[in-house]
């Protein structure tokens, strides 16, 4: 395989029919800057029908073509429709790389057309870096539950799959080209041969409790937790402070709180005002998942990592020092 | 009959892993091994199949030769017999050679109905490998599942549900189907003493790479693996923060307030 003869960078752009999904957008506007580098166009894909106002601001990532694929089987995710029609875009158009935000649907068919394509696939980098050397991305992301930082790269194959989680990268548009080119494909998957058939979808009943990915103040549990009775004082201080009580992986792994309340690399990229992690380590996983404006830490062991992550700290029981919070703030 | 393969990894603990300061290397030694926990939950989900419909359950790992112990382990919570895939020369494989390597040899086996995996495992953590294998095994295929609502064995389908970012998808499928299976309406199960006796007993059939006919060199362990690791380094720490130490909890956490208070 001759990876010259590979060229522009993908992104997938999900969405649902009315609304692009904001991890497209971030993904659009971090790939652009490879793309600066690397010579490629950046090229959004676009399957279904999306109202013009939301293409737009695809475009305002400053993205060089749009693939717009019609045809059936893309009314409503499945594995079968999306994996064929990446199948077939790839080995038409040859990209040197392909990016999928990592959500659930985006993580069930990224690595299966990978397969099919018999190429590499990587998920959850936390920094992407183009090497002008070997042409190739570099994809950093922490392994073996963030002690350590890996590099990642696909140096033969083509194209590069990447899944990247939402809230790793940032939207910042940079505004449309001039010339965005517009290119039309018809793909039809048909309906039939699609294997799961979507019978129904029941919401979740909204739990405000749940929504940390967009809370202002955050209150963070880590494995230093006691058990599931010294929750609760941290939950009052979370409403104390007008905020909302979150965990790291652990204290999910120990089913103590739910995995919707984990915040990292692989739960809930959060960007709060004001984080307070008790009992927290500090593993990078957990880390690169806060974005915080201030970022306290509270941990026994004063060579905690978190210590390194923290504006300010405080050594000592976790517990104790959470009452102390409580009886002050009540003053 | 169904025909039920749960596929599952022996783990380092990774809670466990420190780094030498020195060297920024994993410490691996002494760091144990484990079943990955989520495979643990699947387990269970094809268990729970098992019971309700009747089922024959085959276990598939790759690993060293003591990854026999998780084995076992899953042989005592109900599983029929296992098949261990390991050899040198699969050592070093990323999600696309494994995936070629364990449908290889699980097709020695003969077919299977239902394939289950955890959702993703605690050290690689990449939550590539259910739909990679579900490829391989031109099976359709469920990610992040939560419950095998029914299975209608006569008309080789079934109804599933699973979890996305905001509620619950419900999905009527055909078998030939892999699940990766989320933890929530599948806890982990206890062995019985009679499992465990079972368990000790139980065929755990041993697969080099010479014994699959036909097997490509060419697509396993490092040689088969497109995905590359350079290099690793330790997590870049930035300079400590502030410590607070006013002589006790409550001068301390008042000093916090204090400066935190805009």
């Amino acid at each position: 395989m001759d990876k010259k003869n590979f060229k522009d960078m993908w992104v997938y752009v999900e969405h649902d029919g009315k609304q692009v999904h904001p991890v497209a957008l971030e993904l659009c506007c971090e790939i652009r800057k490879l793309c600066d580098q690397s010579g490629d166009r950046l090229v959004a894909v676009i399957a279904g029908q999306l109202p013009e106002s939301e293409v737009e601001k695809v475009k305002q990532c400053g993205v060089d073509a749009i693939i717009a694929v019609s045809g059936t089987g893309y009314e409503r995710y499945n594995t079968e429709a999306y994996t064929n029609l990446f199948t077939v875009l790839c080995n038409k158009y040859k990209p040197s790389a392909v990016f999928v935000g990592g959500t659930v649907n985006g993580r069930d068919f990224a690595p299966r057309f990978a397969a099919r394509l018999e190429t590499g696939c990587t998920s959850d980098a936390t920094e992407l870096i183009y090497n002008p050397e070997t042409t190739d991305i570099e994809f950093v992301e922490p392994a073996a539950g963030g002690k350590i930082m890996a590099v990642i790269t696909i140096p033969v194959l083509r194209p590069q799959v990447g899944t990247i989680r939402p809230g790793t990268f940032k939207h910042v548009p940079t505004g449309a080209k001039a010339k965005v080119e517009l290119i039309k494909e018809e793909i039809s998957f048909p309906v039939e041969n699609i294997r799961s058939r979507f019978i129904d979808f029941r919401a979740d009943a909204f739990d405000p409790e749940l929504d940390i990915a967009s809370c202002d103040t955050i209150v963070c549990v880590g494995a230093g937790i006691k058990d599931e009775e010294s929750l609760g004082r941290y939950r009052e201080l979370a409403k104390l402070l007008g905020g909302k009580l979150a965990c790291t992986r652990p204290v999910v792994d120990r089913e103590l709180l739910p995995y919707k309340l984990q915040v990292g690399q692989s739960g809930v990229m959060i960007k709060p005002k004001l984080y307070i992690g008790f009992g927290v380590s500090g593993a990078v996983n957990h880390v690169t998942g806060v974005d915080a404006e201030k970022f306290i830490a509270v941990n026994r062991d004063p060579d905690a990592p978190i210590f390194n992550y923290c504006d300010y700290g405080i050594v000592g029981d976790m517990d104790e020092v959470c009452d102390m919070m409580i009886a002050q703030l009540k003053k | 009959m169904l025909k039920i393969l749960v596929c599952v990894k022996q783990v380092p603990d990774v809670d466990q892993m420190r780094m030498d300061p020195a060297t920024g290397n994993l410490i691996r030694a002494g760091v144990p091994a484990i079943l990955n926990p989520l495979d643990a939950n699947a387990l269970s989900a094809a268990v729970k199949v098992k019971e309700t419909y009747g089922a024959e359950i085959t276990l598939i790992t790759m690993g060293p030769p003591n990854a026999e112990a998780v084995l076992r382990e899953c042989l005592a919570v109900g599983a029929d017999k296992a098949i261990l895939v390991s050899d040198r020369a699969f050592g070093n494989a990323d999600t696309l050679a494994t995936s070629y390597s364990i449908v290889s040899a699980a097709k020695q086996a003969g077919d299977f109905d239902l394939i289950f995996c955890g959702k993703e495992t605690l050290d690689g953590a990449t939550g590539q490998m259910g739909s990679q294998l579900a490829e391989r095994f031109d099976a359709a295929q469920v990610t992040s599942a939560s419950l095998i609502k029914e299975i209608d064995v006569d008309n080789n389908k079934l109804v599933v549900e699973r979890e996305l970012e905001t509620g619950i998808e419900t999905l009527e499928v055909s078998m030939p189907c892999l699940f990766t299976m989320e933890k929530t309406n599948y806890p982990v199960r206890i062995p019985s003493l009679k499992g465990k006796l079972a368990a000790k007993k139980a065929p755990v059939v041993t697969y080099t790479a010479n014994d699959i006919p036909g097997l490509d060199r060419e697509r396993i362990g490092d040689a088969g693996s497109p995905t590359k690791v350079p290099r690793m380094f330790p997590p870049v720490m930035p300079e400590p923060g502030v410590i607070i130490d006013e002589g006790s909890v409550e001068a301390s956490v008042a000093k916090l307030f204090e400066l935190i208070k805009d």
